[in-house]
């Protein structure tokens, strides 16, 4: 429960306020002037100022400076209902002041006395974040704009969907991306219901998909349902649907072409009525090659199949992805870190063999390394993903290679590895810096 | 000249629009009461008070609007 004082000219609002505030479970008083509120504060203590910008015996920023000259410290909140006064208030905010614009509704109240973080009412007004297609992917490249199209077109139907794409594309957001668009084109608010099927046991799968019914096996202590019904007319993901084990997938065949569902023990069938999006990290090819999914599956599943591009495929949006991390990490940790336009190149030099997911953690590492008062983000000197190596060691030597070609594949790779950093690569190699730009001179690939 | 003339008309209609937002907030704030009143079962009376303000708040709402209007044809 907190202590409130708003001050505002507009006695209907204060009146009404004060209900809804005191509903809320706080304490609150009202002054209608400036004079008002300084006779309230000689008496009182509060954590909580709502503080209308224009009174009729002065500006709310008067009353800013007494709070400040004064031993009380509350959270003020400034509200305003002119528009150029808005812009102003951008600069004035800090830690323990922010600002609502009016018209005000509930939760802009609730949100402003969680102080949950600074300028937390602020989120909706700030326009300088990448926007979110969707309400959840980033990015304006050619590679994205395409993936847009394609789940607009998608959301107008009830078609299976497949997302092919590698670790870290962000296959689960994509999901939710079709699913909030179909809800959107259809005026629904249908659930999504995601789970994991290579997270879930032979023994477990058909349970978790299909539901049982209490007794039907040991442990079976109550009635569960399925993810099918549980999804009812929303959306199903199937996560890593190609690690199912291969004897189980004929279950899941039947579901998709009967579109009914018994569950374990259970003997009457169920009507279920969900899109199936299904998301595997292998590609088409290795699908087939390797058999992991049945080729009846496949096409049930695969109706609309969406390739999701690599990061490295849309470096472009690496900036907007990097601003929107660092203001989410800034907003939960009270933190104010801006990017450097040489960190963004630096960021966008890399590869990111582990998509999405890597530079997020890579981003959330910097930002613990940082130094919390700074207001810069500290990068790693070198950007190295175990994955990555991984994949790179496997470009190794093969017969008919000359050693010059071993040599230089080497340097290659090492470079590429410390990104460029000559003294860092020469350490790697166990070579001095002045014969790695020897041999860089010989390759005719070292460059000033 | 014309600039002041200009910035004097500009400053003149977001008077208008900042008058024209106290009686939205007014409106807004209660139909949140009207919510409160429904969703905790509360004398239904309160909701009733709460909808007669909205009414009177878009009338005036309307008022302003249409002086900003008017200040636009002037």
């Amino acid at each position: 429960m907190l202590n409130i004082l708003l001050v505002d000219d507009d006695e209907e609002f204060t009146s009404v306020a004060c209900h809804i505030i005191e509903f809320l479970g706080h304490d609150i008083m009202t002054a209608n002037s400036l004079q008002e509120a300084y006779q309230i504060l000689e008496n009182n203590d509060f954590e909580h100022i709502f503080l209308d910008f224009m009174l009729p015996d002065g500006s709310g920023l008067h009353l800013i400076d007494y709070i400040n000259k004064s031993d009380q410290t509350p959270y003020i909140t400034l509200i305003t209902g002119h528009p150029l006064v808005k812009g102003m208030l951008d600069s004035l905010c800090g830690p323990k002041i922010d600002y609502l614009a009016k018209p005000l509704q509930r939760e802009d109240l609730e949100e402003a006395l969680s102080h949950k973080s600074p300028k937390a009412t602020n989120k909706k007004h700030n326009s300088s974040l990448p926007h979110k297609h969707f309400g959840c992917l980033i990015g304006e490249s050619d590679a994205m704009k395409a993936l847009y199209t394609m789940i607009e077109r998608v959301s107008l139907t009830q078609a299976n969907v497949m997302l092919m794409g590698e670790s870290g594309v962000g296959k689960e957001v994509v999901a939710q991306a079709i699913h909030s668009a179909t809800n959107k084109v259809n005026n629904t608010e249908h659930q999504l219901i995601a789970t994991n099927c290579g997270a879930l046991t032979k023994e477990l799968i058909v349970s978790e998909l299909f539901g049982h019914e209490k007794g039907a096996f040991t442990g079976a202590i109550a009635k569960k349902e399925g993810v099918f019904q549980r999804a009812g007319d929303g959306t199903l993901f199937l996560d890593e649907v190609t690690e199912m084990p291969i004897d189980m997938q004929p279950n899941l065949l039947r579901v998709l072409e009967n579109k009914k569902v018994t569950s374990v023990g259970g003997t009457k069938e169920v009507a279920v009525n969900c899109r199936v999006i299904s998301a595997s990290n292998r590609t088409v090819a290795e699908i087939a090659e390797k058999k992991c999914l049945r080729e009846d599956i496949y096409f049930r599943l695969a109706v609309f199949p969406i390739a999701i591009p690599a990061l490295r495929e849309r470096k472009e949006d690496i900036p907007l992805l990097a601003h929107t991390f660092l203001h989410e990490l800034n907003e939960e940790n009270n933190r104010q870190y801006q990017w450097q336009a040489v960190q963004l190149q630096r960021l966008m030099d890399y590869d990111w063999p582990g998509n999405v997911r890597e530079l997020r953690h890579a981003i959330h590492r910097a930002f613990i390394m940082s130094d919390p008062q700074s207001t810069s983000i500290e990068l790693p000197t070198i950007f190295r993903s175990p994955f990555s190596s991984i994949s790179e060691s496997s470009h190794s030597v093969s017969a008919g290679q000359t050693i010059e070609d071993v040599e230089k594949e080497l340097i290659k790779v090492t470079l590429k590895d410390v990104n460029g950093n000559k003294s860092l690569a020469a350490e790697m190699l166990g070579i001095s810096t002045k014969t790695l730009y020897n041999r860089l001179h010989a390759y005719g690939e070292f460059k000033e | 000249m014309n600039d002041q003339v200009n910035n004097s008309d500009a400053k003149k209609i977001n008077e208008l629009i900042h008058d024209a937002r106290a009686p939205l907030n007014r409106i807004s704030m209660q139909a949140e009461m009207i919510k409160l009143v429904l969703e905790n079962n509360m004398p239904i009376e309160k909701a009733l008070e709460a909808a007669d303000k909205i009414l009177i708040s878009c009338q005036q709402c309307s008022q302003s609007l249409e002086h900003i209007a008017n200040k636009k044809s002037d």
